[in-house]
């Protein structure tokens, strides 16, 4: 898209048109966006389409088209834009002043040409793993609109899908890039711990937060990571120190270890998670089933450093001004609020040598797998689900299998997959590798990628 | 787990409630002490890891970065 624009065989004004009209014709049935841009669109979109006219013309060096240049893109509505109320997926923050500047990755992705079309839906404050967002309805599944589209990210996860924009931002602190990646069908970043720069964004739980990209094709996946990497030191959580692009080196296909994770990942995973599991590493050559450490414990501490850090960032609104909480978590956050801090402080120690371990794993793997959710999208409003025989709470069984991962920093690649058994419905297997190895991930997913087996399917919308 | 103010882990939420300005209707007493009864569940679990001395938290402050040009005293 970006090399057509570049090459003026298409203008980032008609691509703009193009996804503004597939917005207009679909967003009433997905409910992906809450806010959109159109006037800085437009203005974006006009700047590129100038650069790339006097990069042909002259050939400057300082009007090369930037990677994304005119690549429409929408963001996960707790990123600041200029101008616009950062709702974080909540009524309480509409009353906050309009952003006085973009967040760093939305400055990012403006400095690589990308056009912001607009805010997307989420999960209040990004408490919950499946968008049913009662302020501003629920995100529906362009795959099955019966369906829930994961969350906390569902709107980025749906505008993908749905084919209103080709690349989307979100966050995941416990698994909400991949869930919305999984049950959406599309491909999803989660970057190392302290990669990307978290400035300008609403947080949820400092010690855990991470930004990241969601994508149509591993292309733009690996354009936008590569664009939106520059280490911040302003940042306390932006432990890069350099950029590391990966799209150079995504070719090189060659032999890589690689195992699947057991135990705790195979009891959670319903057979059709498993069937995609055992798919990717059948296509990967993998064999070996390997023992993730402490997966149980890990998911534990993860739970109770969200509630505590969440209910304490929230807990003056939830003094004065609860009932305009999300009623699905109101009750989450204040109990999260009131955890004695012993559990807080345990479950901070146990991460350190819980990191440990898995950096140890990582020393005779390059790459792990495992599935990103237990089963497909399971319809709007449900409550509990049959995992194996065993009920477990809907909302919060969506991040058994990301949430030991994420909370060990290590970057994944959710690579959408398709299970015969589940009507049409997807489910991503996560691509994992040690923290600072997003290019082996992206390795690994290039193989998935280009063998058939991973990748997104068209909606009928 | 059914909402009841008859959890022993409710009166806990009552009290810290209170102690933290936070207002609960019984109801909304009763559906908070269900998820913190449920964590509870999982901090047992991390109560009986037995965590060395030294798994300690200090990386979270950092006074400020470590000078890495001459700082009057070394060639750092």
């Amino acid at each position: 898209m970006a090399v057509s624009v570049a090459a003026g065989e298409v203008s980032a004004r008609e691509l703009l048109s193009a996804s503004m009209a597939r917005i207009d014709a679909t967003d009433a049935r997905v409910n992906a966006f809450t806010d959109r841009t159109v006037t800085r669109a437009e203005r974006e979109a006009d700047a590129v389409d100038a650069q790339c006219a006097r990069w042909r013309q002259h050939g400057n060096p300082a009007d090369k088209p930037g990677p994304l240049a005119g690549v429409p893109y929408a963001v996960k509505n707790l990123f600041d834009i200029e101008g616009v109320v950062t709702l974080a997926g909540s009524k309480v923050n509409r009353s906050h002043a309009p952003a006085t500047a973009d967040a760093v990755l939305v400055t990012q992705m403006q400095r690589a040409g990308a056009v912001l079309v607009g805010g997307l839906n989420m999960d209040e404050y990004a408490y919950g793993f499946t968008t049913e967002n009662s302020h501003y309805g629920p995100c529906h599944n362009p795959h099955d609109l019966a369906c829930i589209s994961g969350g906390s990210s569902g709107g980025s996860g749906t505008a993908v899908a749905a084919g209103q924009v080709p690349i989307t931002l979100g966050s995941d602190t416990n698994g909400s890039i991949r869930v919305p990646a999984s049950l959406c069908g599309v491909w999803g970043l989660k970057p190392t711990f302290g990669r990307l720069s978290r400035r300008g964004t609403y947080p949820f739980v400092y010690s855990i937060d991470h930004l990241g990209p969601m994508a149509s094709s591993l292309d733009g996946l690996a354009l936008a990571y590569d664009a939106l990497q520059n280490p911040d030191p302003l940042d306390p959580g932006c432990h890069a120190l350099r950029v590391q692009p990966v799209l150079g080196t995504m070719a090189d296909v060659g032999s890589l270890r690689i195992g699947v994770l057991g135990g705790y990942f195979h009891d959670h995973a319903t057979p059709a998670a498993r069937d995609v599991v055992a798919l990717a590493a059948q296509t990967l050559g993998a064999q070996t089933e390997v023992a993730w450490p402490d997966a149980g414990l890990a998911r534990a501490a993860a739970f109770i450093i969200t509630a505590s850090e969440g209910g304490s960032l929230h807990l003056n609104d939830l003094r004065t001004r609860a009932a305009d909480f999300e009623p699905l978590s109101v009750d989450r956050f204040i109990a999260g609020a009131l955890q004695p801090v012993d559990w807080y402080l345990r479950a901070q120690r146990f991460r350190r040598g819980y990191r440990d371990k898995v950096n140890a794993l990582f020393e005779h793997w390059d790459v792990l797998l495992c599935a990103a959710t237990p089963c497909a999208a399971p319809v709007i409003g449900t409550e509990w689900l049959d995992i194996n025989g065993t009920q477990q709470p809907s909302r919060a069984a969506m991040g058994l299998l990301t949430q030991p991962i994420s909370f060990a920093g290590c970057p994944v690649v959710a690579a959408p997959m398709w299970p015969g058994s589940t009507n049409g419905m997807p489910i991503a297997v996560q691509v994992i590798a040690a923290p600072w190895r997003e290019d082996l991930a992206f390795r690994a997913a290039t193989m998935l990628d280009r063998a058939g087996v991973a990748g997104i399917k068209p909606v009928n919308l | 787990m059914t909402p009841s103010n008859d959890l022993p882990i409710a009166d806990y939420v009552k009290s810290t409630a209170a102690v933290l300005g936070l207002p609960l209707d019984a109801a909304q007493t009763a559906r908070v002490a269900v998820y913190l009864q449920r964590t509870a569940a999982m901090a047992a679990v991390i109560q009986a890891v037995e965590l060395p001395l030294d798994e300690e938290l200090v990386e979270i402050f950092c006074p400020a970065a470590f000078p890495v040009m001459y700082d009057g005293r070394n060639e750092l």
